[in-house]
């Protein structure tokens, strides 16, 4: 009969050099390269109490810093649009705007757009706009409003996330290029918690390419990273921080910190 | 020969020539009817081809979808609510090539892949898409993509109070309450339980509607931001719907393979953002080779908890007991009949094992 249980902590030290990352998943991975994984939590803060970062994307990227010291030059010299400027610069309605910042959202598609969000005192011009032409189109003011992004203007609608992605797309292509290696991006969840899974063993950079914005700041991580194989997801997670950061929880813990800037200041019309 | 023979012979070739010219300048002139150019067979005329079956993979008909499908059709907004495409082509769409097989007998058989009673007195017609025939197209949604596009912008304001609707509230106290837009918009709760999958369910297990979340079954879920204007747009059909390769699988069912089939996602306790459990989810550029892949340590936070939650080690201890053990807490016996992962041994402290290793 096989011996139940290695419970000592010895053990399972032993146990973590030698399992492949094959473990954090239910479906078996391949083990032949033993494969690393990275938990990554992400906490903000302007003050005492810290929490995660939602929805946000982090990228990984093979090398140190020092070999990608140009690229890293280059993002922490980027000059930023903020989303409040972009949208003054498109023209948007200060109750654009206003919703925008109500919801911390950084597009329409955030989250629904109410009833009263298109009729009324609280009501924004540009979704009265989209709904007047959505009920001319569908024959349904319900509808109109359920559809109201397809009538609203393109650059109100995705373009300060396509205006992003652009300029992310651009990064990604100088650093696949230049090292020949994909880059892999995650998604932060509501509690700043991210895994880059089935990873090779090596130097990495975790880094979110454009500054985010955090409060009147911005923020942008470039942090280095050894992955060995057999990092498990159920280890200690990779924590990253802001400057703002002093919550006593997170103190010994953090890894890394953000290069924080002030936002720059917008200067641009306003309807 | 003598001259009356000879009379005789030109006289028996005038007649013959009087009465075949005719005939024989009839079938000339027939001959050339035959060459004329007839209608394309999009089809081999073998008497294999089942007309009652329409593929969108036979070569004729990968021309341009809206040659013969309509965007919106007419009976789209009372059939579904929404413009979308709620018919089948008209028939112009198919009597351009298929002609003959309209007229061939009483009940020609083309007329069954849209009409439920073939008469020429009914146009009734199958609900579209047709509910029992199988998917043609394998879709691709990036995942990744939509993660982004409703991103939010974070804002911190900590233990600051403001006025809102006659109370004071704290600002976390206002963003719980929101409901933002997340993965629900397309997998929403279901109201009923998936339909059993081919050949029913393994063990006799049926899954509630707690089980599985939704998955977008029309339209619906993408004209509401891909209409028009936004790519790609309801003429676009290729943007989203693309014919499989030989290599791949079309996601047909109603039922996505499990690996956990006893895990409820509408339990109280499951409750929570689905790219905490899902967290592969956010990197995914198509709908090809997505894995269920869920980290056993999401599930060994609760469930292998000492005292009473020990579930994980309690079956991975009932395999050291009896090597053919069904871990059964999780799994169906399709998958609980398997080596367990090292995964499990891992969370559980031990070493992996295999069953033909248990004596």
């Amino acid at each position: 009969m096989v011996t139940a249980s290695l419970r000592k902590p010895i053990s399972f030290c032993v146990l973590l050099l030698l399992l492949a990352p094959g473990a954090v998943s239910q479906t078996s991975v391949s083990a032949e390269t033993p494969r690393g994984v990275i938990r990554l939590r992400v906490r903000v803060a302007q003050g005492d109490k810290a929490r995660g970062l939602p929805r946000k994307r982090f990228f990984l990227i093979k090398g140190s810093l020092a070999d990608h010291k140009t690229l890293v030059d280059q993002l922490e010299r980027q000059q930023i649009v903020t989303r409040d400027c972009y949208y003054r610069n498109q023209g948007a309605s200060t109750a654009l705007i206003d919703w925008l910042a109500e919801n911390d959202c950084e597009s329409v598609y955030c989250r629904e757009i109410e009833l009263k969000n298109v009729e009324g005192i609280q009501a924004v011009p540009e979704f009265q706009r989209a709904v007047a032409a959505g009920e001319k189109e569908f024959g349904n003011r319900e509808l109109a409003r359920k559809w109201l992004t397809v009538n609203l203007a393109k650059e109100l609608r995705s373009g300060f996330y396509k205006a992003r992605q652009q300029r992310l797309t651009r990064f990604i292509s100088q650093i696949e290029n230049a090292g020949q290696t994909r880059v892999a991006s995650v998604m932060t969840d509501r509690n700043g918690t991210a895994y880059f899974t089935d990873i090779e063993p090596g130097i990495y950079i975790i880094s979110n390419l454009l500054p985010i914005e955090i409060g009147n700041n911005s923020s942008l991580w470039n942090c280095q990273v050894t992955i060995k194989a057999g990092d498990l997801a159920t280890e200690r997670p990779f924590l990253i921080g802001n400057p703002g950061n002093k919550d006593p929880r997170d103190a010994k813990n953090i890894k890394c910190v953000s290069v924080e800037k002030p936002l720059p200041v917008c200067e641009s019309r306003v309807r | 020969m003598r001259p009356v023979s000879l009379r005789l012979l030109i006289v028996i070739l005038a007649l013959g020539a009087f009465l075949c010219g005719p005939a024989l300048w009839l079938r000339g002139t027939s001959g050339q009817r035959r060459v004329r150019p007839r209608p394309v067979q999009t089809r081999p005329r073998s008497p294999a081809t089942d007309y009652s079956k329409f593929l969108h993979t036979t070569k004729q008909h990968q021309a341009e979808c809206l040659t013969c499908h309509n965007i919106p059709t007419s009976n789209s907004l009372e059939v579904r609510g929404y413009p979308d495409v709620a018919d089948y082509p008209g028939h112009d769409a198919c009597v351009s090539c298929h002609r003959r097989q309209f007229f061939r007998g009483a009940k020609p058989p083309i007329c069954s892949v849209c009409h439920s009673k073939v008469s020429p007195r009914d146009d009734v017609r199958f609900a579209f898409r047709k509910p029992e025939s199988a998917r043609q197209f394998q879709v691709e949604f990036p995942h990744d993509t939509h993660q982004d596009v409703i991103a939010q912008r974070f804002t911190e304001v900590p233990n600051a109070t403001f006025f809102v609707r006659a109370s004071f509230s704290s600002r976390r106290r206002q963003q719980q309450t929101q409901q933002y837009n997340n993965c629900e918009i397309c997998h929403a709760p279901r109201t009923a339980p998936p339909p059993a999958a081919a050949g029913g369910w393994i063990d006799g297990f049926t899954p509630d509607a707690l089980t599985l979340k939704s998955m977008p079954a029309n339209h619906g879920s993408c004209f509401n931001c891909h209409w028009k204007s936004e790519q790609p747009v309801k003429e676009d059909c290729g943007g989203c719907h693309r014919l499989p390769t030989p290599a791949d699988q079309i996601t047909s069912t109603d039922v996505p393979k499990r690996i956990s089939m006893k895990f409820r996602h509408g339990r109280e306790q499951h409750v929570m953002e689905c790219t905490a459990c899902h967290i592969n989810i956010t990197r995914s550029g198509t709908l090809r080779d997505l894995r269920p892949d869920v980290p056993i340590s999401a599930c060994s936070e609760c469930h292998n908890k000492a005292p009473s939650h020990l579930e994980i080690s309690d079956e991975l201890a009932a395999i050291d007991k009896k090597r053919d053990f069904v871990c059964v807490y999780c799994h169906t016996s399709d998958v609980g009949k398997l080596e367990p992962p090292s995964g499990h041994y891992l969370i559980a402290e031990r070493l992996p094992l295999k069953r033909r290793d248990i004596k």
